[in-house]
């Protein structure tokens, strides 16, 4: 039995705060989190990134000392949720956890004050089914940078063909560690100074934390919005360069357009890292998909790139700008910068918006578009 | 009972320092040989030449190899067979070994060439590059093997895209560890893809 599945609720917490609606309107007062940072523990010269403050979640929950910085926010994130809607813990409730590398700052780090068998995501998986008493074992989805948005589509589809749930809390995360700045140093990723998605002078991306985390279910709330559709190909051409052709994003984007019966879109939630390949390999794909014209933005220069948590937070960003009616600006954009030019949303400006499109891509050659509308 | 809309055509299952394709075995090595030594001379058994297969991690060797005797046995996989994968340890092996590098106090270093492989959705992208497959590809992190919510998901995506193939299961590699499941799905054979079938199926490698 097919039904339709909507996100009935979200939160954000960033450094930019707690809650969506926060978050949403400090991006449309053009806020960023992104600033410099001097922490030997994460690299030995200074790099731009968008870190959460302690004081944002130490001491917030019961039992503080058993809970690593990462489970913490989760936890926190997840709390907000099941307060702010009443959602039961029991067996009808999944919870779908997305991250790309979870609590692996643990792994052979000196200064790590857990044991090691924490790094494996399925500890940090049991250590939040066990704060709160989830009758389910969290399921994770480790999926590259496209893990968040894969985990609502996986929501997406557990509730339409399957009936063992009748909810799913999907939440993404990733923390800022020296694994994984050195490894993006190591490509060469990094931006010398805040990212500047789709522009010219892009040289790389910023790394940022944040936790995500959406409310799916089959009933729709008053301004719920409903997932349209969701589709992901894999570029079978590299494991970590973007395809020329921008092949596996482009045949994403199709096949969801296609199954939301080709609708308008009012606004584009890029992937945008702003690396100068990723970036050129959305603007071909799109421009292959005939969307170069529509309003788009990339949210990276506000936090960074948040890994497993990217695809969720943007999307909730996405949905709060529909209920607002108010398009979100790409920071950072000046002068265009792909070889085909993308319609770069450069104000905060007001006008009717019913429904989005929202793509990410991620290492492994894996992409995916979803498509959400307003009830 | 409703009649099952997809059947196991073929599987493979690595167990400690043995290979069997649909239960037979196929390479046998003693269990003193390293996991680096036991899946070259697969792939030396395999009697291709594929050079990217030596730049693998064991995980990615691992499902190269998996993928490449069900493929023997059942054919082709079309281009849009869906890849629904998990494990326990994520890609543990190049995670540590990334992280050794990092934290090695007289000469610290980073390799791109490791650091790519500190995914387990890259061996994903590593065989739709082999066999061509424009596809979606999940991987998931269970505790254990977990035929109760791999199966119905994996039907709830064939379902929902109208697929009739899929490559499955569970691919637990560690430096200790060689515990592997894959199973290619499809529209007909004698296996029906229920849970029951999986558990009987990752049971028999002894």
């Amino acid at each position: 039995m097919k039904t339709d599945v909507f996100i009935s609720g979200d939160c954000i917490i960033s450094p930019l705060g707690m809650g969506s609606k926060l978050n949403f309107e400090q991006l449309l007062t053009g806020e960023t989190a992104i600033a410099p940072v001097d922490d030997a523990t994460l690299a030995d010269h200074r790099i731009h990134a968008a870190r959460i403050a302690d004081h944002q979640w130490i001491g917030k929950i019961r039992n503080a000392s058993g809970y690593t910085r990462l489970e913490t926010l989760f936890i926190l994130a997840i709390q907000q949720l099941i307060d702010a809607h009443s959602i039961p813990v029991d067996r009808r409730t999944l919870v779908l956890l997305s991250t790309t590398k979870g609590n692996v700052s643990l792994l052979h780090n000196p200064e790590a004050q857990f044991p090691e068998n924490r790094i494996y995501l399925a500890e940090m998986a049991h250590a939040i089914q066990h704060y709160f008493g989830f009758a389910n074992a969290p399921i994770t989805i480790s999926n590259a940078c496209i893990s968040g948005a894969l985990a609502l589509s996986v929501a997406r589809q557990l509730l339409q063909y399957s009936d063992t749930y009748d909810q799913a809390l999907v939440v993404g995360g990733d923390e800022i560690s020296k694994f994984i700045v050195s490894g993006f140093e190591a490509f060469q990723a990094l931006s010398d100074g805040r990212c500047r998605p789709f522009d010219r002078d892009r040289n790389g991306l910023n790394l940022g934390e944040a936790i995500a985390a959406a409310y799916v279910t089959k009933k729709a709330t008053d301004d719920a919005v409903r997932i349209k559709a969701a589709a992901s190909f894999n570029d079978a051409n590299h494991i970590s360069g973007p395809s020329r052709t921008g092949e596996g994003l482009y045949r994403s984007i199709r096949e969801a357009m296609q199954l939301a019966g080709e609708p308008m879109l009012d606004f584009i939630s890029a992937h945008g890292t702003a690396t100068v390949y990723n970036d050129e390999m959305e603007a071909i794909a799109l421009h292959r998909a005939g969307l170069s014209d529509t309003p788009l933005h990339s949210l990276k220069a506000y936090y960074g790139h948040t890994l497993g948590a990217s695809g969720l937070l943007e999307t909730i960003l996405g949905i709060h700008s529909l209920r607002a009616n108010r398009l979100i600006p790409s920071l950072g954009f000046q002068h265009t910068g792909t070889s085909k030019p993308l319609n770069l949303i450069t104000q905060p400006t007001e006008r009717p918006l019913g429904t989005f499109l929202k793509t990410a891509s991620g290492f492994g050659g894996c992409n995916i578009a979803m498509i959400f509308e307003k009830v | 009972m409703d009649v099952p809309s997809h059947y196991i055509q073929s599987y493979c299952t690595i167990r400690d320092r043995s290979i069997a394709l649909n239960g037979t075995t196929w390479l046998k090595m003693d269990s003193s040989t390293t996991l680096a030594d036991f899946l070259k001379s697969a792939y030396r058994q395999l009697d291709i030449d594929y050079p990217k297969f030596h730049k693998m991690d064991g995980l990615c060797k691992a499902i190269f190899i998996a993928t490449e005797l069900m493929t023997r046995d059942s054919g082709p996989y079309p281009s849009d067979t869906a890849l629904i994968f998990s494990n326990r340890s994520s890609s543990y092996l190049s995670d540590n070994k990334h992280a050794l590098g990092i934290f090695n106090t007289e000469n610290a270093t980073a390799s791109p060439a490791t650091f790519v492989y500190t995914l387990p959705n890259i061996a994903l992208g590593e065989i739709s590059i082999r066999h061509q497959l424009h596809s979606e590809n999940v991987f998931f992190i269970f505790d254990r093997y977990s035929p109760e919510f791999l199966v119905p998901y994996t039907q709830a995506a064939l379902d929902d895209k109208k697929l009739a193939n899929a490559i499955s299961g569970w691919t637990e590699i560690s430096g200790h560890t060689c515990d592997l499941l894959l199973y290619y799905i499809g529209k007909s054979g004698s296996v029906p893809h229920t849970v029951a079938q999986l558990k009987r199926i990752y049971n028999e490698h002894e």
